[in-house]
């Protein structure tokens, strides 16, 4: 409940000390850090009757002195520049902005110069500014996230942007929880330390009084890590539901649209997943595929029993109870064609793409299984014809995640076949993978095999058998999560930022993967925290991944990458021929030689 | 959750940069100014008759003067549209038959209990109440009807919304001309209430009355057979006078059959009037469910929302602009043809 709350806490007050009729402006940053956690009949409720967006109100000439406006938006440059140009000619009688995060002293000053009919009443921080899923997992919602993969030195501004951003977010989730935490990084990783740092930088020195909270004996843990320390879970296929609905249609600020997969009637063409407001979701969300069919097919059932009651109308008595339940009944009614829509939906895509088998194989890659049965499978899924591209592209970089160093001839045998089965894949991303989250970039121990406790750990499980073929493999961040409740999360891998210690365990830990979480992180990270260890974890992430988002963000920068190593290149090129053989460069025509004038 | 208010640091640089920008400021300071349009406005409506409440825009002779004289001074407050006033009498209804569902359901609580007297005069309320609190939630329903038929001008959009807030709230306050919509959703979200509570109590209460009205027959049935046969154990001495005292037994007993019978028929009379206006609420049910918002859907989210306000104030800009291109024909048209309907 934590993140929601939060946000939630932070709207109540907004609104309920102005009385009289609202006007809540957004923008679309904070559209969507609202929307997740308030709904538009709460808002009514809190009379606010119009809900617009900050860019849009401009195209509107209409003055509407009777209503208050309440701002809510993020301070960037931008969003100041609109509140100026409203400022300057006011529409509605009051105004009241709120800011999702740390205002600069300029941007008070350009607003103070630009208020001359005295209309701002308040300007606060309110600081909401993550999108709140579910309870215990945020996201930014970052756009440009595939940067974080490219070194600083290529586009050091828009990596500089990055990194400003998720220090924002993450200090905003600090705020609303009223706490300062000990910052942990991952060594490996250049991002994470940099982000670490420039984190306890904002919370210690730039804002110190701002979180000044009073001190609790363990102060809670920040623990920032890289989404490439653990390529496997992004690239898996899921098979828990709302993990499912996201990697086979995807949901976005828990809304999962419809219309590209199918044809819907128009009430269903979106549908809303939320936990906190759909009861059969919040019990089902972390099941598997075979039981949610079950759960759904009960549900159906009484929905079929409650629907025959109400056929069978003889009396007016029976009228009158019916008139009384339809609210209920048309939910439910709704409810559960939206559920029975999904599955569906679901099932087809599983039946088309062959997904049992190809995950059967994914899971091996990912858990345990042997080299050459893993080579085998690999090769006759690449083989077989109605195995979709980016499933086949998904066991070749599981394939080579695994068993990078093992065979390379072999490895390299796939690489061809996939370049020769799939026109469209571009040649060089698996490599670029490796390149990136290889064994040597890696800190944790992904497949369990670095040392001797946890080689035993496997086999002990191997041997006891898995309950669920498809549902095996657990995150890294399992292991993470677990030295972590036992204290013995090593300095070595996971070191301190600058003089920070921690002696124990602490109570409260919030992950931050750099490059995105994704929903079986989110799981696990709910499932642990339901066994009520003593310790509170929270997940957040640039974004929410799922496969295709992973390796569209891989591609984005395998694309920057090579176009940065291209320019370099021919330089290079001929200064290593022409050395070598001592004559000179020839001569540009046009250009001065100024070496030989 | 941590907060921080800059609005003293904001109103410092604010008041630096206006002593800044104009040192020789008149008297047009925001708390003069705001005293002033207010009164202004109200004494030039009394003064015109024909008042019409004219959507607040910059047509309005009494804002644009008022803006013209002072031209760094605060906002008028403007007065809210003609429209403003349907949903505050629907407010005022709604409010006025949640008081009376109060009394009705003291009434109910008395009618109920045992009492010595006639029940008629506490039905007699008790059916006097059901039928103004019916009477209040259709003049609402109707009056809400007119709030979403009314001005082609405004958003439909925001219509809806004000009317699910006046249900959900059911006390509002004045409500706009764009968000005209919303107040309608609640107000009909809150007849909604109310009626289900109506109806709820209404079946309570008979499903009670009817209980009593049975038990008070099984009792004196079982009263009179006790009486009767107490009687019959009584002395053989008196035997002339047992066939007059049967005969005064058998009488009473048939006065009290014909009294039940009638409080039964009476009984039951109350019931068809009361399932009738059960009927009517089914029935203002079933209008209103259609404007009610179904939480947890699509429907109530608010990025869903603005986006849709985009797309309808688009169209509806469409709209005006064939309307408008049409309207230009006519106008030329004037005088040599016969006007082409709009």
């Amino acid at each position: 409940m934590v993140l929601v709350t939060a946000v939630r806490d932070y709207l109540s007050r907004m609104l309920q000390d102005i009385s009289g009729m609202k006007v809540l402006i957004l923008d679309s940053h904070t559209v969507s850090i609202v929307s997740v956690a308030y709904s538009q009949s709460e808002l009514l409720q809190k009379e606010v009757f119009l809900v617009e967006l900050v860019d849009s109100i401009s195209k509107s000439r209409e003055s509407m002195s009777h209503l208050k406006a309440v701002y809510f938006l993020a301070p960037t440059s931008e969003n100041i520049q609109f509140l100026r140009r409203h400022l300057v000619s006011p529409r509605f009688g009051e105004y009241h902005l709120f800011f999702s995060n740390i205002l600069k002293d300029t941007q008070i000053h350009i607003l103070a110069d630009s208020d001359e009919h005295e209309v701002v009443q308040q300007l606060q921080e309110f600081y909401a500014d993550f999108v709140a899923t579910d309870p215990y997992h945020f996201t930014l919602n970052m756009p440009s996230n595939h940067m974080y993969m490219l070194p600083a030195v290529v586009d050091h501004s828009n990596l500089q942007r990055l990194c400003d951003r998720v220090v924002d977010g993450i200090a905003a989730v600090f705020l609303a929880l009223k706490r300062r935490p000990v910052i942990r990084y991952q060594r490996t990783s250049d991002i994470a330390k940099r982000i670490a740092q420039e984190t306890a930088k904002l919370m210690y020195q730039q804002e110190s009084g701002l979180f000044d909270f009073r001190r609790t004996e363990i102060s809670p843990l920040l623990l920032v890590i890289d989404r490439r320390d653990d390529p496997v879970t992004p690239l898996l296929n899921q098979w828990t539901y709302q993990a499912m609905v996201h990697e086979l249609i995807g949901i976005q600020d828990n809304k999962v649209d419809l219309r590209n997969i199918g044809k819907f009637p128009k009430d269903q063409e979106e549908v809303v997943l939320s936990s906190e407001q759909d009861a059969f979701f919040k019990k089902n969300m972390y099941e598997n595929f075979g039981d949610i069919g079950m759960n759904i097919k009960q549900l159906v059932d009484e929905f079929q029993q409650i629907s025959k009651c109400n056929q069978n109308i003889q009396t007016i008595e029976d009228m009158a109870k019916f008139v009384d339940n339809y609210p209920e009944y048309r939910k439910m009614h709704g409810n559960v064609s939206k559920h029975v829509a999904l599955v569906t939906e679901m099932s087809k895509l599983v039946e088309e793409r062959k997904l049992m088998v190809v995950s059967q194989t994914e899971q091996e890659l990912a858990c345990n299984g042997g080299q050459v049965a893993a080579f085998e499978a690999v090769t006759n899924l690449l083989n077989n014809e109605s195995v979709s591209d980016i499933d086949r592209l998904r066991l070749v970089m599981l394939y080579a995640l695994r068993y990078e160093k093992e065979s390379p001839v072999q490895l390299m045998q796939l690489f061809n076949k996939l370049s020769s089965k799939s026109p469209k894949y571009k040649p060089g991303l698996v490599q670029f993978l490796l390149k990136q989250a290889g064994v040597d970039k890696r800190t944790g121990d992904l497949y369990g095999n670095r040392d001797f406790l946890n080689i035993a750990r496997n086999m002990a499980r191997g041997l006891k058998g898995v309950e669920n073929v498809y549902t095996q493999h657990q995150p890294l961040l399992f292991q993470t999560m677990e030295s972590i409740t036992k204290g013995r999360l090593r300095d070595v891998d996971y070191p301190f930022v600058g003089n920070h210690f921690q002696q124990g365990r602490p109570q409260e830990v919030v992950i931050f993967i750099v490059g995105g979480t994704t929903y079986e992180e989110s799981r696990c990270v709910a499932l642990q925290n339901a066994m009520n260890t003593g310790i509170r974890f929270i997940l957040g992430g640039s974004v929410i991944l799922n496969s295709k988002r992973f390796l569209k963000d891989l591609e984005e920068a395998q694309r920057i990458a090579l176009r940065t190593e291209g320019k370099t290149y021919p330089i290079n090129l001929e200064a290593k021929i022409y050395s070598s053989s001592h004559t000179l460069p020839p001569r540009r025509t046009g250009e001065k030689n100024h070496f030989f004038c | 959750m941590a907060t921080r208010n800059r609005t003293l640091v904001y109103r410092k640089y604010r008041d630096a940069l206006k002593s800044v920008r104009a040192p020789t400021s008149s008297s047009a300071s925001s708390s003069g100014a705001g005293g002033g349009p207010v009164i202004e406005l109200v004494s030039t409506s009394l003064l015109n008759p024909n008042r019409n409440y004219a959507p607040l825009s910059t047509e309005d002779p009494v804002c644009t003067e008022k803006s013209d004289a002072s031209s760094r001074g605060a906002l008028t407050v403007g007065l809210p549209p003609a429209w403003v006033d349907l949903s505050e009498e629907v407010a005022a209804n709604v409010q006025r038959a949640r008081v009376k569902m109060a009394e009705l359901t003291k009434a109910h609580a008395k009618a109920l209990m045992p009492s010595f007297g006639d029940g008629k005069e506490d039905q007699r309320l008790i059916e006097s109440l059901t039928q103004e609190i019916t009477n209040l939630i259709r003049k609402s329903e109707k009056r809400l009807q007119r709030l979403s038929a009314a001005g082609p001008s405004e958003d439909s959009n925001v219509r809806k919304n004000v009317q699910s807030v006046a249900l959900l709230s059911g006390a509002f306050s004045i409500i706009q001309v764009i968000p005209k919509s919303s107040a309608n959703r609640s107000l009909a979200t809150d007849l909604q209430t109310l009626s289900m509570d109506l109806r709820k109590k209404q079946s309570t209460y008979l499903k009670r009355l009817r209980q009593q009205t049975e038990g008070q027959d099984g009792d004196d049935l079982e009263m009179n057979l006790n009486g009767s046969t107490s009687r019959m154990d009584g002395d053989d001495l008196d035997d002339m006078m047992f066939n007059e005292r049967q005969m005064a037994k058998i009488k009473k007993n048939e006065a009290f059959t014909a009294e039940r019978e009638r409080e039964i028929q009476q009984a039951s009379e109350d019931l068809f009037v009361v399932v009738e206006s059960v009927n009517e609420l089914a029935q203002i049910m079933k209008d209103l469910s259609v404007l009610v918002i179904d939480q947890g859907t699509i429907v109530d989210r608010i990025d869903y929302n603005i986006q849709n306000v985009a797309s309808t104030v688009d169209e509806g800009l469409k709209q005006l602009q064939k309307k408008e291109g049409r309207g230009r024909g006519v106008m030329i048209h004037w005088g040599m043809d016969a006007p082409e309907p709009v």
